[in-house]
This record gives C-alpha cells, structure tokens and sequence, in this order.
C-alpha cells in the first residue's frame, strides 16, 4: 500500500514539475508545499536556528527555481531540492565559522533563544528541547562532515541509502561506509538513547 | 558480505545491519533470522535511531513564512549554459596567451645578473682595445706641440702670466 502512495506522489511530482517547466508557477507553489517542513527541518538540523533555517528555505526554493529548466530528468526533483539545500547550509556554515571568529558571538544561546520565540509551549517543555538539541549538537559534533551529513540524511530527514548517494554525488558504497563509521561513533552515546527511551515511555 | 561469524553477531555487524542486511556475510544474515537475542541487539539500535529521528523532527519549531517566488519565469538554461561557457573559455584562452607572452619577455633576477656581467665585460674589452690602440698608434710631436700636451709650451713665464704670484699683487695694489 505504502508502495502504491510512493508511486502515486512520485507521479504527482513528475507531472508537476513538468508543468512548473512550462511556466505554470501554480504548480511550482504545489511543489514547495510538498516539501517546504522536509526542507525547513532539514535547515534546522544542521543550523540549530529558525531564523536561518527559513531564509534557507526560501533561498533553497528560488534557486530551484532558477534551475528547473536545466533539470532533465523531473523525478530527480527531490534530490536537486536535497541536495542544494545541503549545500545552501553549508555555505551558512561556513559563513557563520568565518563571522564567529570575527565577532566571536555566542550562537547558541542566540539561536536558542530566536527559535522558541514562537513555540507555544510551557517552559519545562522549552527546556526540555534546549537540552535535547544541545545533546544533539555534541552528539554530532563528535562525527566528521560527511559522517555528520549522511548520519542527518538518514535518520533525522529519514532518506534512504539510494536517495542520500544522489544527494551527495557519492556512491551507495561510499555512504554506508560513513554511516557506518558514524554509527560505531553514536554507539557510544547509548545513555543519550536510553534516556530518550525512558522519556518517550 | 563484511564479516564471517560463527556465533553471536559482533558489535560492527550489528551496525552493518541496522544500515543495510545485505551487507552481512550469508552465515551472520542466517544466523540474524534465527537468533532472537541477535535480532532484538539490532532491532532496539535501528528503533533507538528511528526514535531518536522523530524526536529531532518534533523538536523543531514550526516553520512560520512562507516561500515567495521570484517573479521570473524559470529560465532556460541551455542558451544561457551554452554561450556563457564559450565566452569563458575564450577570456581564459587570452589570458593565457597574455600571461604566456609577459611571461618570455620577463627576465629573471639570475638572467638580469648574467646579462650585467657580460655588458661589463664587452665595455671592459672596448676599453683594452681602446688602449692597445693608442699604444700601437701614438700621436705625432706636432699634435703634442699644438696641444701642450706632454710640457710643451707650459713653461714658467706662461704660468706667471695666467697665475701672477703673490708678490706681484701687492705691487698692483700700491700702484691703485
């Protein structure tokens, strides 16, 4: 059944795509809607800041934009989505490495502070997620760049392995040697997972 | 297939499966299908990982904007992926032909300093054939009377007459 809806929205894509070719910007809004949360979390993930991850978005989607005629095969759409957005976000992470040495600002509580301006949640709920994404930032932290990237892709944006290899233009070989090697590293934060298991039952 | 086995699954193909079965040796995927305390080792990791995944996504903060469009039409990449890379290629040409042509009339410091010292030798042979010459071809006395050159003509009234002597001033001025 699950494969029969993959099939159907993989169709749904296609045609769209094939449409917003031809100018039909409607279809290019059907578009982001599908994937614009996929994307905006997928920001997220990797800066820790709403503010930034909505820029990224929106930077994400107009570059798609512009690059939708040089597309030749429309059921690659996703992975071109996925794969400037990783981009798109390391730039930034770059871009941030440069400006933390300059201003030496403290991003984190900063970024911490602008994403739950909007929650509507109760404080030990806040908190309760402050902590959670400072466990993930050293959790990460402890990976290299590529582990860190397919480890993301895999189990936070939930891709698969074929999907990832053509999101980083790399081999299946070559992503499941990182995901490997990210996970022997994970591995060792099982207290990390254990809480998180005690906290979900 | 990554690893042989003969009991339990080891640490590193525990991870193996939870990434892919696939990846495990035909004797480990069959020991994984009978093996219970093997199967939930991996089954609670891929769980904690898939839970651990949800987590994250429901932590995040909803996305509050919304995607604005450039007023654009998308634009067609082949005439412009076609030309731009042509002109590209041509400026880089040119460049290349600048750079490669500066580049022999330049002259290195070594070049400059070998250059210098074959100048002072060629100006150092001039000079000794310059010499050899006068020695071979001496000017005649007549030249030398005109000239004065060697004494001639220098004597003391002479000298007296241009230079007048200490003496011969006082005298001028008693007469004034």
């Amino acid at each position: 059944m699950k494969t029969v809806d993959n099939k159907d929205m993989s169709l749904k894509i296609v045609t769209l795509v094939e449409n917003a070719r031809n100018g039909n910007r409607l279809s290019f809004h059907e578009l982001v809607s599908l994937f614009q949360e996929d994307i905006y979390r997928l920001a997220y993930f990797r800066t820790f800041s709403q503010m930034d991850a909505e820029d990224l978005t929106q930077d994400v989607f107009e570059q798609a934009y512009r690059k939708l005629a040089t597309l030749n095969e429309p059921r690659r759409f996703r992975a071109l989505l996925y794969s400037i957005a990783v981009n798109r976000c390391n730039d930034l992470l770059r871009k941030r490495k440069y400006t933390a040495l300059l201003h030496r600002r403290n991003t984190e509580e900063q970024d911490f502070s602008t994403s739950d301006k909007n929650m509507n949640s109760c404080y030990g709920d806040r908190i309760d997620k402050k902590t959670f994404w400072k466990q993930v930032k050293l959790m990460l932290g402890k990976l290299s760049t590529m582990e860190r990237e397919v480890f993301t892709l895999r189990f936070m944006d939930h891709r698969n392995i074929n999907e990832i290899a053509s999101i980083l233009g790399k081999n299946e070989s070559t992503v499941k040697t990182h995901l490997y090697r990210a996970l022997n590293k994970i591995r060792a934060h099982a207290e990390f997972f254990k809480e998180h298991r005690e906290l979900i039952s | 297939m990554k690893y042989q086995t003969t009991g339990h699954l080891r640490d590193e193909q525990i991870i193996w499966a939870v990434i892919d079965k696939q990846e495990l040796s035909g004797e480990a995927r069959q020991h994984l299908q009978v093996c219970e305390a093997c199967n939930i080792k991996v089954e609670q990791f891929s769980g904690d990982l898939q839970d651990f995944g949800r987590e994250a996504r429901q932590a995040v903060p909803p996305f509050s904007g919304t995607v604005k469009l450039p007023a654009a039409k998308p634009s067609m990449g082949s005439h412009y992926g076609g030309w731009l890379p042509f002109f590209g290629a041509v400026a880089m040409a040119g460049l290349l032909m600048f750079f490669y042509f500066m580049g022999m009339q330049t002259v290195t410091p070594i070049q400059y300093t070998m250059l210098q010292q074959q100048e002072n030798l060629l100006e150092d042979e001039a000079l000794m054939r310059e010499i050899s010459e006068m020695v071979e071809y001496p000017l005649s006395d007549d030249i030398y009377r005109i000239t004065g050159e060697n004494g001639a003509g220098y004597d003391d009234d002479f000298l007296d007459f241009i230079v007048p002597g200490m003496q011969d001033d006082s005298q001028s001025e008693l007469f004034i």
